[in-house]
């Protein structure tokens, strides 16, 4: 007989308004607090206190609009958040700090959350959904300088970036983008030419959302319909559809790899948290706690595996935390 | 008398009678200082050979003297045959004593005692010495050594009168010297010479003085009568110090010249004689060796030998011991160096041995006493000032000499020590104090270290005597080490139960000196010295006990434990075995000694200190140390009452001085009681044991253990916590009372872990929720609820075991033992959170949920204890209260109910918490856990059928919590409301005022009501009604502005509830019903201000209600008839119509058929349910009426149906109830009540005061007197008073 689904660890409970955005950051040693990051409808963000399980500090920056995406830069300290007010800030957290160092005005209206990877030491780039209605644009942070402006063609009729992925395959080569469009297809994009490399229509509806492991080529993603599709990037650099897997409820907002590759986990607008086996997408569990949708499924960097959590935020204001680790 | 003898003594006296005149004639010449010393007549080897060729005079007869009187019979007669056989008179004490008895006649024969003994003073001296040399050698057999003496002292020897007490240990030489003489000894009232004597004169120079004291000195050296020495002895009164020093050795010789004169001996001028040589000793100093060692013998001659022979009178011997005193006393320096020399051995070996024989032997206690103390000075351990402390190469060598007096000493004392109780505790202190003085002396560590190898090899000369002193080589300390160790065993045990309290202490100053000299020689002895001292550590005597701690004290701050490995094996062993022992005592003992043993191990702890990880890291000493623990600590489980006491408070009804932390105070912790003692003390003791060992010990090691003992049997579990508990008190140094420091204190991260580990251990599910109560209720719905199988995939899991399976019986001594274990538990969190202090607050997370849940735990006890936790923690983390602990902390709570409601099997736990948060906080929790409540709401709409009766426990608590925080703002509003109503009211009355005026009034505005009716409308009448209209407007704009408004979070949590209790009233469990109507008319209450909402609430609940006051259980209707009091109040006229068709006839025609059985029935029916709904309704009635505003025909129903209990023969309450019924009719409509009173009854005729008009009839008048008439007459008396009280108040118009 198969185990019931756990509880959760622990709830957070205190945002005031939905959570729409989650972020771990506990890669710091002992003395270090493991911190995370939670971006509420308010357009608040929370830091949350993982020992004390308390509001360590609320930022407001957003002018009380939506967050619906943060990223860490190397540590706590410097934190990037998305929000509905078409910025994007970095915070400087430091000594306790709440201040914002910089922000990006991207003039884009949409839900597209941005996607930041580390090319080398100190530098970033940032994808982002641009003014113009279908392009994405890429920066250079922390210097902000334009790298590339990706336009699909002219009457592809892709509609809004949806999702995006910057990622680096592993010796060092160029990154690349994977975005989902609000026609339901995943485009790759090169960077360094501005042109896509493969178009995959995985999804009649938008992609919610994606996730995309580059080191077995393979990615996933969700979208409004009832369907995960599993897709595969071959050697010559073209998107094929593996495997789709079929969902009781429709409505996937949110999809994770966990950073060792093994399993994920989706938040569907059925109030459910989805854990698969990433080999297979076997389904592992479900994870029923939340009483309205699920936004945001955020997997911990803690430094030792059996620390390592999950989280996740939902429309009913709490922010569920689940020992995941323990149980695979 | 032989010739020789005498001729010598006649030219002893000779000489003596030259060199006082020689003296003479020097000092008239003005010379100073003495002459030559005079040739010794008679030296102490000539004595001495001389008494050797002496046949022994002292009768051998081998047995036991027995009866005094007897044996000095014997004695005079074996004395008078030899005295025949030899010529010579009898000898020894009996015959002396005989003497003492016998006529003045014999006096002769005792002047030739006393010569013979002189005579004989030097071979008994060698004799003695000898033979007591020879007992001292090492060699000697331990059988030897410690034999009893067999030589017992006749027992109904007759005590001894008229010896006063002497100063005991009080050092005569102590007082100041040379101001003057005291001639007499202490017991004795001073002769005429006292030195405060007026008439005397003094001599200050040697002059005066020689010429006062010489005729004196002539006199006696010419006859030795007590006259003459008390002539002396008046005399040398006015001879001042010095003087006295510089004539020394001329005084002393007629005195010597007396104890050595020839002829028999007088005892009483011999004892004069010895006071006066003790008197002048006293006021000089014996500067010359020589001198010294011959009044030393001189005086040892005067004390009886040691064997069998007769002793001389009492006084005498105290006399004689005092003078031998007062010569040590008064011996100077280079004197005393001279004689504490090899050659001089045989002389103190005897001295030795014959005021050891006094002591031991003599009855008398001064003479005890004394001889004891003239042993220390002998053995140089006088504590007087005087005598300075001995330089180390003299304490070497007097530890030399002494050594060979060792056994022969210490064995004596040792008898004396263990003798008759009757002997005083004086003496036996003494006898300790000499015995460890000389102990300590000659086993010192220091002197033993000296000690060459090898014994140097004496010089030819002296090789006799060199032959005596021992050699304290290595071989030597051990074996006198372990003889002195059965010594000092039977010492210890014997004087550490002494009933006096001096001699205990006495026993602390040996082991502290002891242990402080003689570390490594006595090492074998100190596990009995330290058990004693340890023992004595909690000694009735405070004196004892403070100098015992004061000793402890010092031998751990000089770490004597830690640095001598051999004593902490001592320890530890003895740890072990009392350990070992320790079950078998506690099994047996009584309190006191349970008492005594248990401070015996608390002081091998204290002891041991920071050594007592040693001890713990040997697995057999800390199995046998926690499983002693582990024994004595059981708690006795077989109290019925601990498992009945329940807290009513959130079941009944909600208490508010419940919430603030009433009873609650520090330091309350629940007594405990225990299988093997009863004595607080004892386990404090206990405790304190557990924290000496978290103090010292390794607290990973401790904890561990410990903790492994409690998860190995649930016979340990209570105790092994109890242990942990005060372990880490001890840890943290948190009420621990030590002797010493540790080294290192216990880091706060290291305890913080050992905390978080055991707080995971207690909180655990298996040991946390135990069962302790078999509530049907609770028990059963778990039990149906929660289906085995998938309780066992639970997180909980273990649980599975601890919930009661319907065939397990479960006792109540397992569930008094769950509750005590539950309690200990708490009791540890608490303890936990004040040593950390602040630092608890991280702990918080994990640990206020459990304690919290417990503090709504049903069992009294339980819930009593969790509370003092919650005050500790409060204390520890520093909040201010304990409702500031749980708003600070609600959503650590929140999280633990919000989850642990989706687990079925623990939702009363979590219930529970949301209970006791709701009674411990105020209106300020109520934003954090709102969104807890919509959990329970949810959960409980999805088990409405077997869960209900726990929601509702919670559901009750949160309307009760609500009520009594927004209910003050309710009521005020209500007030107001009904103040206005009041007014409204008395408004009202002022205008039925009757006046002439008023009736005028009333007619014209009849005629003008007629006239509008009629449809003649004119506008003259409108400003009277404008005066009314503004007070009656506030009522109807206060519900009209509110309907727009949103509702108040309470509020509308009271209408979610009411919502669901809608739901719940029809449920088929009556207790459910009952509840739900409760919680029902909380929410009313709370809903009152808003009455748009409350009134489609009522309208939904109308139709269940009506059920329940219609057909169901009398409980039920009851308490429904309260809602609908309740409900009537806010909803007023909203209900009127619905009241009088449904309710009303069901009502009163009730009230109507109960009327008849109340009126019969006995006072027993005062207890039946009946009577209770017919109290509940007739009180309730009346108010409902008026607040429902009822129609005229409602209230004549209701009149009737309540006149029948007015009736005198009902129940006195159901009477008054009845009563307040119509005063509430009067108050709606007075006119029509007073009519329907008096169609009853009317006392008074009404007559008309015109004659044009009728007479009033009223159908009451010129009744007889009935049952009703008093009642009605007393309303109709009240409805008087109103209406003329409310023309008093109206103002005149």
């Amino acid at each position: 007989m198969a185990q019931p689904p756990p509880d959760p660890h622990f709830v957070l409970r205190g945002t005031g308004a939905a959570v729409h955005a989650l972020h771990f950051s506990c890669g710091g040693g002992e003395p270090d607090i493991p911190v995370l990051f939670s971006g509420s409808e308010n357009g608040f963000i929370h830091v949350w206190n993982l020992k004390t399980h308390r509001v360590d500090a609320a930022l407001d920056g957003h002018g009380r609009k939506s967050v619906c995406g943060l990223k860490t830069m190397d540590g706590k300290e410097r934190l990037l958040s998305q929000g509905r007010d078409q910025r994007i800030c970095l915070w400087d957290l430091a000594e306790g700090r709440t201040s914002v160092t910089d922000s990006v005005f991207t003039e884009n209206v949409g839900f597209c959350r941005c996607s930041l990877l580390k090319v080398a030491e100190g530098r970033w780039l940032m994808a982002t959904a641009a003014k113009a209605l279908e392009e994405v644009q890429v920066l250079e942070l922390p210097s902000k300088t334009s790298v590339c402006t990706l336009k699909p063609e002219v009457g592809a009729k892709l509609g809004m970036p949806m999702c995006l992925k910057l990622w680096q395959g592993s010796c060092g080569s160029q990154p690349s983008l994977l975005a989902g469009y609000e026609d339901g297809s995943v485009l790759l994009w090169n960077l360094s030419t501005g042109k896509v490399l493969s178009q995959l229509i995985c999804h009649q509806e938008p992609v919610m959302s994606l996730d995309f492991d580059s080191e077995k080529a393979k990615g996933i993603s969700g979208s409004s319909e009832k369907v995960l599709s599993i897709w595969s990037l071959n050697e010559q650099q073209n998107l094929q559809v593996q495997k789709t897997h079929r969902l009781v409820n429709a409505g996937i907002s949110d999809i994770t790899i966990r950073p060792d590759k093994k399993i994920l986990a989706t938040a569907g607008w059925d109030h459910r948290i989805r854990i698969f086996g990433w080999k297979k997408l076997k389904p592992l569990a479900v994870l029923d706690y939340h009483t309205a949708t699920v936004h945001s499924v955020s997997f911990s960097d803690h430094k030792s595996p059996s620390d390592r959590l999950l989280a996740a935020g939902a429309k009913d204001h709490r922010i569920s935390i689940w020992l995941i680790y323990t149980q695979t | 008398m032989d010739e020789p003898q005498r001729q010598r003594l006649h030219a002893l006296l000779r000489v003596a009678q030259l060199r006082q005149l020689l003296l003479q004639r020097r000092l008239r010449k003005g010379g100073h200082g003495g002459g030559p010393a005079p040739r010794r007549a008679c030296s102490a080897r000539g004595r001495a050979r001389r008494g050797r060729t002496d046949s022994n005079p002292v009768p051998q007869d081998g047995r036991p003297p027995s009866h005094p009187a007897t044996r000095g019979q014997r004695a005079a007669s074996t004395g008078r045959q030899e005295g025949q056989a030899t010529q010579r008179p009898p000898s020894g004490a009996g015959g002396r004593r005989a003497a003492h008895a016998r006529p003045v006649g014999e006096a002769r024969q005792d002047a030739a005692d006393a010569r013979c003994l002189f005579v004989r003073g030097g071979a008994c001296a060698v004799r003695a010495t000898a033979t007591f040399l020879t007992a001292l050698s090492p060699l000697i057999s331990l059988g030897l050594f410690v034999a009893p003496r067999t030589r017992a002292v006749p027992p109904s020897l007759p005590a001894r009168e008229g010896l006063t007490p002497g100063a005991g240990r009080r050092c005569p030489a102590a007082r100041p010297r040379g101001r003057a003489l005291r001639l007499s000894s202490e017991g004795e009232p001073a002769g005429p010479s006292h030195p405060g004597h007026p008439a005397m004169a003094v001599f200050d120079t040697p002059q005066e003085a020689f010429g006062a004291l010489r005729p004196a000195c002539v006199q006696l050296t010419k006859a030795q009568t007590v006259e003459n020495v008390a002539q002396l002895e008046a005399r040398l009164a006015a001879v001042g110090a010095g003087a006295l020093q510089e004539l020394q050795e001329y005084v002393l010789f007629p005195l010597r010249f007396a104890l050595k004169v020839p002829g028999p001996r007088r005892e009483r001028v011999v004892q004069r004689v010895l006071q006066c040589l003790s008197a002048v000793l006293l006021g000089t100093r014996v500067r010359s060796p020589r001198l010294l060692r011959e009044l030393l013998s001189e005086l040892c001659s005067c004390l009886p030998a040691p064997h069998g022979a007769p002793a001389p009178a009492e006084e005498l011997q105290l006399a004689a011991v005092r003078a031998l005193l007062a010569l040590m006393h008064s011996a100077q320096g280079d004197a005393i160096v001279a004689l504490y020399q090899p050659s001089c051995l045989p002389l103190l070996g005897f001295a030795v041995s014959l005021l050891l024989g006094l002591a031991e032997r003599e009855r008398a206690k001064q003479i005890k006493l004394a001889a004891l103390e003239c042993l220390q000075v002998l053995l140089l351990q006088c504590e007087c000032q005087e005598h300075r402390c001995l330089r180390e190469e003299e304490a070497q060598r007097c530890g030399d000499l002494f050594a060979s007096f060792l056994p022969g000493v210490s064995i004596a004392l040792s008898r004396i020590i263990a003798g008759d109780v009757k002997q005083g505790h004086r003496t036996t202190v003494s006898a300790i104090r000499l015995f460890y003085q000389i102990v300590g002396l000659v086993m010192a560590d220091e002197q033993l270290a000296r000690v060459p190898k090898q014994k140097e090899k004496p010089s030819v000369e002296q090789s006799r005597i060199a032959e005596l002193i021992v050699h304290r080589g290595p071989e030597w300390s051990r074996s006198t080490s372990e003889k002195l160790s059965l010594l000092l065993r039977k010492t210890v045990e014997l004087s550490s139960v002494h009933s006096h309290w001096k001699v205990r202490l006495e026993l602390v100053e040996l082991v502290q000196h002891l242990l402080s000299n003689c570390r490594l020689s006595l090492v074998d002895s100190f596990t009995h010295l330290l058990k004693a001292l340890v023992g004595l550590v909690n000694d009735e005597n405070s004196e004892v006990q403070s100098r015992c701690n004061e000793v402890l004290r010092g031998i751990a701050e000089q770490q004597v434990i830690a640095q001598s490995r051999a004593l902490a094996d001592v320890l530890s062993e003895n740890l072990h075995s009392l350990a070992t022992a320790l079950p078998r005592l506690m099994n047996s003992q009584d309190d006191t000694g349970k008492f005594s043993t248990l401070s015996l191990l608390l002081g091998y702890l204290k002891l041991l200190g920071p050594k007592v990880n040693v001890v713990l890291n040997s697995v057999s000493h800390l199995h046998r140390l926690s499983k002693a623990l582990m024994q004595v600590l059981e708690l006795d489980v077989t109290d019925v009452k601990i498992v009945e006491d329940r807290r009513w408070g959130c079941v009944g009804g909600y208490d508010p001085s419940g919430s603030v932390q009433h009873g609650v105070q520090k330091g309350r912790c629940q007594r405990k009681y225990f299988r093997f003692f009863t004595e607080e003390k004892i386990f404090q003791l206990l405790q304190q044991v557990c924290r000496v060992l978290g103090y010292y010990g390794n607290i990973y090691l401790l904890v561990d253990h410990f903790m492994g003992l409690y998860s190995e049997s649930a016979v340990y579990r209570k105790q092994a916590a109890m242990v942990l508990n005060e372990l880490i008190a001890g840890a943290a140094g948190v009420g621990v009372d030590v002797l010493q420091e540790r080294e290192v204190s216990l880091s706060m991260d290291d305890l913080k872990g050992s905390i978080m580990s055991i707080l995971e251990e207690y909180t655990d599910q298996a040991n946390w929720y135990l069962v302790t109560s078999i509530d049907t209720e609770e028990v059963s719905h778990e039990q149906l609820s929660v289906p085995r199988s998938g309780l066992a995939a639970l997180p909980g899991a273990a649980s599975s075991s601890i919930l009661p399976s319907p065939e397990q019986h479960i006792t109540t001594r397992t569930m008094n033992s769950n509750v005590w274990q539950l309690c200990i538990q708490l009791e540890g969190v608490g303890c936990f959170a004040a040593v950390l202090g602040r630092e608890f607050r991280l702990l918080l997370l994990s640990a206020l949920y459990p304690v919290l849940e417990k503090a709504g735990d049903k069992t009294l006890l339980i819930s009593e204890t969790a509370q003092g936790t919650l005050v500790d923690i409060c204390e520890a983390c520093g909040y201010d209260s304990v409702q500031s602990l749980i708003n600070e902390n609600s959503d650590y709570l929140v999280n633990g109910i919000s989850l642990n409601l989706r687990q079925l099997a623990h939702q009363p736990h979590a219930a529970q918490v949301l209970g006791t948060m709701l009674r411990h906080s105020d209106a300020s929790l109520l934003p954090l856990v709102e969104d807890v409540i919509q959990d329970v709401l949810s959960a409980l709409d999805q088990s409405y059928n077997d869960q209900a009766s726990t929601f509702l426990g919670v559901l009750h608590s949160l309307m009760a919590a609500l009520v009594q925080w927004f209910g003050l703002s309710c009521s005020k509003e209500h007030q107001q409301r009904q103040a206005a109503e009041g007014q409204s009211r008395t408004l009202s009355h002022i205008q039925q005022e009757i006046t002439s005026q008023e009736v005028e009034r009333f007619f014209l505005d009849y005629i003008k009501q007629k006239q509008i009716a009629e449809g003649n409308f004119s506008d003259s009448g409108d400003e009277e009604a404008d005066e009314v209209s503004p007070l009656a407007k506030p009522e109807p704009s206060n519900c009209d502005t509110e309907g727009e408004t949103p509702l108040p979070s309470h509020a509308q949590l009271a209408k979610d509830v009411m919502e669901r209790c809608i739901h719940l009233l029809s449920d088929r469990n009556l207790r459910v019903r009952l509840k739900v109507l409760d919680v029902l008319e909380l929410c009313v209450t709370v809903l009152h201000p808003h009455g748009n909402h409350l009134l489609p609430m009522a309208h939904r609940v109308w139709p269940a209600l009506v059920t329940r006051l219609i057909s169901d259980d009398p409980l039920a209707v009851l308490r429904a008839f309260k809602v609908l009091c309740t409900l009537a109040q806010k909803c007023g006229d909203f209900l009127r119509q619905r009241f009088s068709k449904d309710v009303l006839p069901k009502l009163t025609s009730s009230l109507l058929s109960q009327a008849a059985a109340s009126a019969r029935a006995g006072p027993v029916y005062n207890h039946t349910l009946a009577y209770k709904l017919q109290l509940a309704v007739l009180q309730g009635l009346g108010s409902l009426c008026e607040k429902l505003d009822m129609g005229e025909s409602d209230l004549n129903k209701v009149a009737d149906a309540c006149l029948v209990y007015l009736s005198a023969k009902q129940p006195m309450k159901l009477q008054e109830a009845a009563q307040s019924v119509f005063r509430h009719l009067m108050r709606v409509d007075p006119d029509s009540t007073w009519l329907f009173l008096t169609e009853v009854c009317c006392p008074h005729p009404y007559e008309p005061p015109h004659a044009s008009l009728q007479p009033v009839k009223l159908r009451g008048m010129g009744r007889q007197r009935n049952e009703f008439t008093d009642s009605i007459l007393l309303l109709l008396e009240e409805l008087q008073q109103r209406e003329s009280a409310g023309a008093q108040r109206a103002p005149p118009p």
